[in-house]
């Protein structure tokens, strides 16, 4: 008997978790999948009948392929900022002292405990045409630029939200690196550069790899910047499925183009994580 | 003028004086050990050195330069830190050869000493590993191995054996001494444990709160400790607090009434002394054939020695005994204990001294 139950026991321990997944992921997404089959028409609405047109529509259409083309360029483009910034942010944030390292740790978690709607309405007030920016410009003997409602505008805002996913992963790897392996570095006659690149670099590269996928991930499916930011015209792959469900009112296109979205983001991912995890096992192990 | 010196060194923290005028002076190919109590500034004095922290006070030269305020990347000093920091991307090989790549020396010569320098260590088969496929001892060798391949004018070892366990830190440290003959390099290691300080160093220094107080070879430092604090610190002491009965070196020092002979002291009638005798210059004799009888209360075998808690009327003292294969007394025998008056050291406890110990 006792053995039954110590059979049983691992599938009673996940059961809450997995139905809870069940319920709020996967039934959802199936049903996402499903409507995307379906036939829409204009007058009547959602019919019962399947079709693989939504699909053949979105990918021969350059208005949906230029959408997904900025979207990633954006999610690329922001990742890579984030990336820029926030590594040597980390590690001058693990190399800082208490209490120092506390209230600069809270500027930088701070901005998640805002709305990211509020920031993003922060941002256009910033950017706009009168905005403070462009008064800064101004009065410095430059002309007015268009930023607000570009993707300029789009990538600066994400970059400010999307700093913290990237600069968690990396300090926690560098808390992990004794700080007596870069002093090693530099007594064996590395500069403080080459010991940063030779050795602190390589040790911190899966807290980063972590990092761009987080930022990346929710870049690519961001919907309050992009929707404040960017106007009605600059559409990004979320923004263009809240249009196709809430103003088309085309449920079954709207669901083929998350679909997609999805597909590809996960597809984009995966290789992004292989590729740079091999080059981290053959390494770190 | 020695090849590396420290003069009035010193470095503060906050209100906290971590070392305090240091003055050293190191001879070229020498193996000094700074020994000492965890905590006392033994790894701010080697860091200062190595360019790691920065000196409040002092100048530091090297073979007639002042590097006081060289970068450490420039001093070009071996340092093995306690850790090891071995870096864990890099090969055992690429470790060892990332002070050669710095220097710019050419590939060819550069793969020929990596190779003989782990053949110095004994890790030749072991070059393609990383550090964390490595057991303690070979990452020491490995780190050791990185430290000399530059052939720097200093090695620098901070506790280089802590990290081992007992039977491997004793083979390694006469490992360790073994590699340093055959490089000749100048060293300097520190240490908290004063059985390796004095197995392997030509001088050691102890230092005491960020001082040093002695410095000295090995074998003068146990026989001649300068202060209450390292007579207990390095090796077992038996020490027993008396008073002086006599005038002048006439007199010898008395406790309940049992006087206890000794060499070359003179200290005036009723002072108070302390006693120092080491637990191998005891001897244990028959009952009533020595200065002084006991009773045996605890018997320790220690594979090469035989150790004792002896009960007599001036104290309780620790006697050690060689093992000779046979079983010596045991508990609750009554014995005598005698020691040659030589081996009794007497110092006067005056109110500094008893404030130090
Ligand atoms: N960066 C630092 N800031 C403040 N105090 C320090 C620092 N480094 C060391 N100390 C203090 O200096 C003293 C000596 O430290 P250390 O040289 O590491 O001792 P040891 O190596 O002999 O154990 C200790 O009391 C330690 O607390
Ligand atoms: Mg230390």
């Amino acid at each position: 008997m006792s053995r039954a139950r110590s059979a049983l026991t691992p599938w009673l321990l996940v059961s809450p978790g997995a139905l809870l997944f069940l319920a709020l992921v996967i039934v959802p997404l199936v049903l996402t999948v499903i409507l995307s089959f379906h036939v829409y028409d204009h007058g009547t609405g959602i019919k019962n009948e399947f079709t693989l047109a939504h699909y053949l529509a979105v990918v021969t259409d350059d208005y949906y392929l230029g959408i997904f083309w900025r979207t990633l360029r954006v999610a690329a483009l922001t990742t890579l900022l984030c990336a820029l910034i926030g590594v040597p942010e980390a590690y001058i944030l693990a190399r800082m002292r208490d209490p120092w390292r506390s209230v600069f740790l809270l500027v930088i978690i701070g901005p998640l405990l805002v709305s990211v709607v509020v920031r993003a309405f922060g941002w256009s007030m910033l950017l706009g045409s009168t905005g403070l920016v462009n008064q800064a410009l101004q009065a410095l003997g430059f002309g007015t630029v268009k930023l607000l409602y570009t993707e300029t505008a789009i990538v600066i805002a994400l970059v400010h939200v999307m700093l913290p996913f990237m600069v968690i992963p990396v300090w926690t790897s560098l808390q992990r690196l004794d700080p007596a392996v870069e002093a090693a570095a530099w007594t064996l006659g590395a500069s403080r550069f080459t010991a940063l690149r030779r050795v602190v670099m390589p040790q911190v590269s899966m807290g980063m790899l972590s990092g761009s996928l987080i930022v990346f991930g929710l870049s690519a499916s961001a919907f309050a910047i992009p929707g404040l930011l960017g106007g009605r015209r600059l559409k990004m792959a979320a923004t263009l499925v809240y249009d196709e469900f809430m103003h088309e009112l085309n449920w079954p296109l709207g669901a083929t183009i998350a679909i997609i979205v999805l597909v590809a983001n996960l597809v984009i991912m995966l290789a992004y994580n292989r590729m740079v995890e091999a080059r981290a096992r053959r390494t770190l192990g | 003028m020695g090849f590396l010196t420290l003069a009035s060194l010193s470095k503060v923290y906050g209100d906290h004086a971590a070392v305090r005028d240091v003055d050293l002076s190191v001879a070229k190919g020498e193996f000094v050990s700074l020994l000492g109590p965890s905590g006392c500034g033994k790894t701010t004095t080697l860091q200062m050195i190595a360019g790691l922290v920065e000196p409040t006070r002092g100048t530091i030269t090297l073979d007639g330069r002042d590097i006081t305020h060289e970068k450490p990347n420039t001093r070009g000093l071996g340092i093995v830190f306690q850790s090891y920091a071995l870096f864990p991307h890099m090969t055992v090989a690429q470790n060892v050869a990332f002070g050669l790549e710095m220097r710019k020396v050419a590939r060819a010569e550069r793969d020929k000493r990596v190779k003989t320098m782990l053949g110095l260590v004994h890790l030749a088969q072991l070059a393609d590993r990383y550090p964390r496929q490595l057991s303690g001892g070979q990452r020491q060798r490995v780190a050791i191995a990185r430290a000399l391949v530059i052939v720097p004018p200093v090695l620098l070892l901070d506790e280089p054996l802590s990290n081992l366990d007992a039977k491997l830190r004793e083979e390694m440290q006469f490992e360790l001494r073994r590699i340093q003959q055959s490089v000749g390099t100048t060293t300097i290691m520190v240490t908290h444990d004063q059985a390796e300080a004095l197995s392997i160093s030509d001088r050691v220094v102890v230092m005491e709160q960020g001082r040093m107080t002695q410095i000295d070879a090995p074998y003068r430092l146990y026989e001649h400790p300068a202060t209450a604090f390292i007579s207990s610190f390095v090796g077992k002491m038996n020490r027993l607090d008396g008073v002086w009965r006599g005038q002048g070196p006439s007199g010898t020092a008395q406790i309940n009434g049992v006087s206890l002979p000794c060499e070359q002291a003179s200290f005036p009638d009723g002072q108070t002394v302390a006693l120092s005798l080491r637990p191998e210059k005891i001897l244990l004799r028959a009952h009533g054939q020595g200065r002084v009888d006991g009773t045996i209360v605890n018997r320790f075998f220690l594979g090469s020695y035989w150790l004792f808690t002896v009960e007599t009327p001036v104290g309780a003292l620790s006697v050690s005994v060689p093992n000779h294969g046979e079983e010596p007394a045991g508990e609750g025998d009554a014995v005598a204990l005698d020691w040659t008056p030589a081996s009794l050291r007497v110092e006067a406890i005056t109110a500094t001294a008893g404030a130090a110990a």
